[in-house]
């Protein structure tokens, strides 16, 4: 039904979205998830071109939108859009809100527009409202209004950007069970949402956007429960990481502590769980500068929220060996102490490099 | 619906009370110091006189230790006097008998100053024109019409205008410039017409020349350069000879010579000069509503003068409500220009709101009257529409530009994603908030123009101002005319905010 294809969107210098191309299929409901930044709700409003992409082509049953020669109005009346900030019209009804796009757009009679419009009203639980102004209600009914006033218009596809992320928690369900039924009733829909545990539970697809594109494309059970790759997985844990890139054995040990620490203080890492951090890269640095093979080294701390759990990844070139086993009778060893502060280790060889993991007891 | 009428009531009477106390005035008292004896004694003083007129002239000259304070109209000059803002004034001697009869207040200080001869004033090289002047005033002269005028307006002090064979029907006109409120025996407005000896000698004139005079109310300071710039045909006015003004016009040949005079306070005078006849009954004690009564009567009711009112009110309506409506749609096409992507297009909307707003609406109105339709006989009401339009659209601009931008861009974006066009966005969504939101300003826009209107009395727009500086030329009331003029501005701009606030209420509603 909608066909992407080698989608591109640039403001000014700054790239959000390369080269994407993907195909989308009626009655499909999309979720889109991702980190913030990573072009989510650009890649929607790039769709029906709100904003409008800087190279590429959407096809939309066949025809080029982009065409200069397309009505974009008209193809926008068979795809709406529901917003974060509900921008319901501000002047008008509830009710007019739901009949102004059919009565001026369609030429539907008000007798028309108000019946259907009744019908909507009822369909999103706020039949009662139809004479309130929109800045009476609040943001959960604005929302669930603002979606009604979207299928007054019998669209082919929704387009929700964001619908639940400037509600209170206790309005974020009112509108998700709206969108639920919808999903129900073979409606095409690309959703972007924050919320997870809504996208895995009513999407059929998942798109899980980073590096400006579609990074992993799945089911919700492939997404979400067992993601091919780092960034997804990361993402779906919840994971943060902090990353650096150490070239050679002179580097500044006690930036790189700073850097660590401030990360931690951030995510609010427990304060033992911290220390022990701070001694473990210590540590196994000084073991690792005792070969300058070792050297340049990546180092990456992730965090995983929902665990609380703390992993110290090193990336080594090959050629270098692990510092865990050179160890041997020099005065004073380290390794103990560095053992007593780990669950446990891992160390293998991963396209082309030597990893070391070790992942942190907790406290 | 009562309190409002309660609250109207209330500011009348207050008003009234004011002007009524105000006009029983108690002159700044000159205890302990001499009474004038002679025109020396206000050698050192402050002495008042026309705006560009001779007296203007002779006083800086002859009087160089004085502060000399310069008025644009003869009531302006006698009420500084009465008010003791000026210890004299100077003026013709034959208009003061005129209004020592009517303000007992004031009388004549020593003997005359000096005399000059008045004429009429003519274009630069309009030849053909002063000549069949010069040639109508010597006829007139000989055939015993000149003398029995003289007699009539000087001597008699008459009011009243013969009857003469009017050309109206004729199709060439005779545009004259002249001063309505310059007063008696030359020109005043008298039962809501024109008279005075200028007034009938100019008409006798039209007759002679078998033309339709029509008459152009300006400031006398405005006289020449109405002149020059072709807006008249010729000056009307007591216009003295002199050099200056005889480089930027030419003079027919003099028709009355006028003796100027210096008058103040009767009370401040040792011994009245020339004048002094009349009665004082200044010092008749009147009640607190007789003396409102009696003011009424003078400034409104007597020789009709109402109508000048009504006609006035009517002026200023029209001028406020046109410029208005023109004002609000060109106002609308500046802030589209204003807010264009197209720099050009956007420069050029900055470049006039920028413009308009840095210059006085006063002198716009001068600069498109006296510059831009200089050579074209143009309707001052259609002047004076044009720049109170152009002024209220620079500021309309503004005001739009502000309401559309506080508009969320959501509420456009939600637009366009439904699929309206821009054109249909603007108008069914934007448009409409726009409108609530700049009311409450526009509003206040408005009011502003309906009382900035009030001085298009500079291009000879006879407005609600001008009409009361008619009438207070006649009756030489310092105070009821313009405390009555406020009143009616004050309705006007109260009614117009009920009329808006309502026009809220309905879009609010909607």
């Amino acid at each position: 039904m909608i066909k992407i294809e080698h989608l591109s969107k640039n403001f000014g210098s700054l790239s959000v979205l390369r080269d994407i191309s993907v195909e989308i299929k009626e009655g499909e409901v999309i979720s889109i998830i991702g980190p913030s930044g990573a072009g989510k709700s650009t890649f929607l409003r790039c769709i029906n071109l709100l904003d409008r992409p800087s190279s590429g082509s959407i096809l939309i049953k066949g025809i080029n939108i982009l065409d200069p020669k397309i009505d974009v109005a008209k193809v926008r009346q068979k795809m709406n859009m529901v917003f974060q900030a509900f921008n319901l019209f501000a002047h008008i009804s509830v009710l007019e809100n739901l009949t102004i796009a059919p009565m001026k757009l369609l030429g539907k009679s008000r007798e028309s527009a108000e019946k259907k419009a009744h019908e909507l009203l009822n369909l999103v639980g706020l039949s009662d409202k139809a004479g309130s102004y929109p800045d009476e209600l609040s943001g959960g009914q604005k929302q669930r209004v603002a979606i009604a006033r979207c299928l007054a218009m019998e669209p082919e596809v929704i387009l929700f950007d964001e619908p639940t992320s400037a509600l209170d928690p206790t309005m974020i369900n009112e509108v998700l069970s709206v969108i639920r039924r919808l999903a129900r009733q073979g409606l095409t829909m690309l959703i972007v949402t924050h919320e997870l545990d809504f996208a895995k539970d009513v999407s059929s697809r998942v798109f899980y956007l980073d590096e400006g594109g579609i990074y992993e494309d799945g089911t919700p059970r492939q997404i979400f429960e067992n993601p091919q790759k780092e960034k997804t997985k990361a993402f779906i844990k919840k994971q943060e990481s902090f990353y650096q890139h150490i070239v050679s054995s002179n580097y500044d040990l006690y930036a790189l502590i700073a850097e660590v620490d401030c990360f931690c203080s951030r995510l609010m890492v427990n304060v033992q769980s911290r220390k022990n951090l701070m001694v473990l890269i210590e540590e196994v640095l000084q073991l690792f500068r005792k070969s300058t093979l070792s050297f340049p080294l990546d180092m990456t701390v992730n965090y995983e929220e929902k665990t609380e759990m703390l992993e110290l990844l090193f990336e080594a070139p090959p050629g270098s060996v692990n510092p865990m086993l050179t160890e041997s009778g020099d005065n004073g060893s380290a390794l103990p102490a560095i053992e007593s502060r780990l669950q446990s280790q891992e160390y293998r060889q991963l396209g082309g490099r030597n990893r070391l993991s070790l992942y942190l007891k907790k406290p | 619906m009562k309190q409002i009428t309660r609250s109207i009531f209330t500011v009348f009477l207050s008003l009234f009370v004011l002007a009524s106390c105000s006009g029983r005035h108690d002159v700044q008292s000159r205890q302990g110091k001499p009474l004038y004896a002679s025109v020396e004694d206000v050698a050192a003083g402050r002495i008042g006189v026309l705006l560009g007129s001779t007296h203007d002239q002779y006083a800086r000259k002859n009087f160089t230790r004085a502060t000399i304070l310069e008025y644009k109209s003869l009531p302006d000059l006698i009420m500084a006097v009465k008010t003791g803002k000026a210890d004299a004034g100077i003026y013709n001697s034959v208009q003061l008998p005129e209004l020592l009869h009517e303000q007992s207040e004031l009388g004549i200080l020593g003997k005359p100053l000096f005399s000059s001869s008045t004429a009429m004033g003519f274009k630069k090289g309009d030849k053909e024109l002063r000549m069949s002047f010069n040639k109508f005033l010597a006829e007139i002269r000989q055939n015993g019409v000149y003398d029995d005028m003289v007699r009539r307006w000087m001597k008699n002090r008459d009011t009243h205008m013969p009857d003469i064979r009017s050309n109206e029907k004729a199709k060439r006109t005779l545009v004259v410039g002249n001063v309505f409120d310059m007063g008696l025996p030359f020109t005043a407005v008298s039962d809501n017409r024109l008279v005075g000896f200028n007034v009938e000698l100019i008409d006798r004139f039209g007759v002679y020349l078998g033309k339709n005079v029509v008459y152009r109310n300006l400031e006398f300071g405005n006289l020449i350069a109405s002149l020059s710039t072709g807006k008249i045909d010729m000056i009307g006015s007591v216009l003295a000879i002199t050099p200056e003004r005889a480089k930027s016009i030419d003079f027919s040949d003099p028709y009355f010579d006028a003796d100027a005079c210096m008058f103040a306070l009767r009370k401040n005078i040792a011994v009245p000069g020339v004048d002094s006849g009349k009665t004082d009954n200044s010092d008749v004690p009147t009640s607190f509503f007789s003396g409102i009564v009696e003011s009424f009567r003078n400034n409104i009711i007597r020789e009709n003068r109402w109508k000048l009112i009504v006609e006035g009110l009517q002026v200023t309506i029209v001028i406020s409500f046109l410029s208005a409506l023109l004002g609000t749609f060109l106002g609308g096409f500046i802030c589209l220009l204003r807010m264009s992507k197209n720099m050009v297009l956007q420069s050029a909307g900055r470049t006039y709101i920028t413009i308009m707003r840095g210059i006085p609406v006063l002198v716009v109105l001068m600069l498109i009257f006296y510059v831009v339709f200089a050579s074209v006989n143009i309707d001052p009401v259609f002047v004076s529409v044009i720049a109170f339009g152009m002024n209220f659209a620079a500021y309309a601009a503004e005001i739009y530009r502000a309401g559309i931008e506080s508009i969320d861009r959501g509420q456009t974006e939600a637009g366009v994603a439904m699929g309206f066009t821009k054109v249909q966005i603007f108008l069914d969504i934007i448009l409409p908030q726009t409108v609530m939101r700049i009311l409450p300003v526009y509003k206040g826009e408005f009011i502003t123009l309906v009382k900035m209107t009030s001085i298009v009395g500079y291009i000879a727009v006879q407005d609600l101002t001008k009409a009361s500086d008619i009438i207070r030329s006649r009756t030489f009331d310092a105070f009821f005319p313009i405390i009555m003029v406020a009143v009616l501005y004050f309705l006007i701009s109260w009614t117009l905010m009920l009329l808006i606030d309502r026009l809220e209420v309905r879009s609010f509603q909607s």
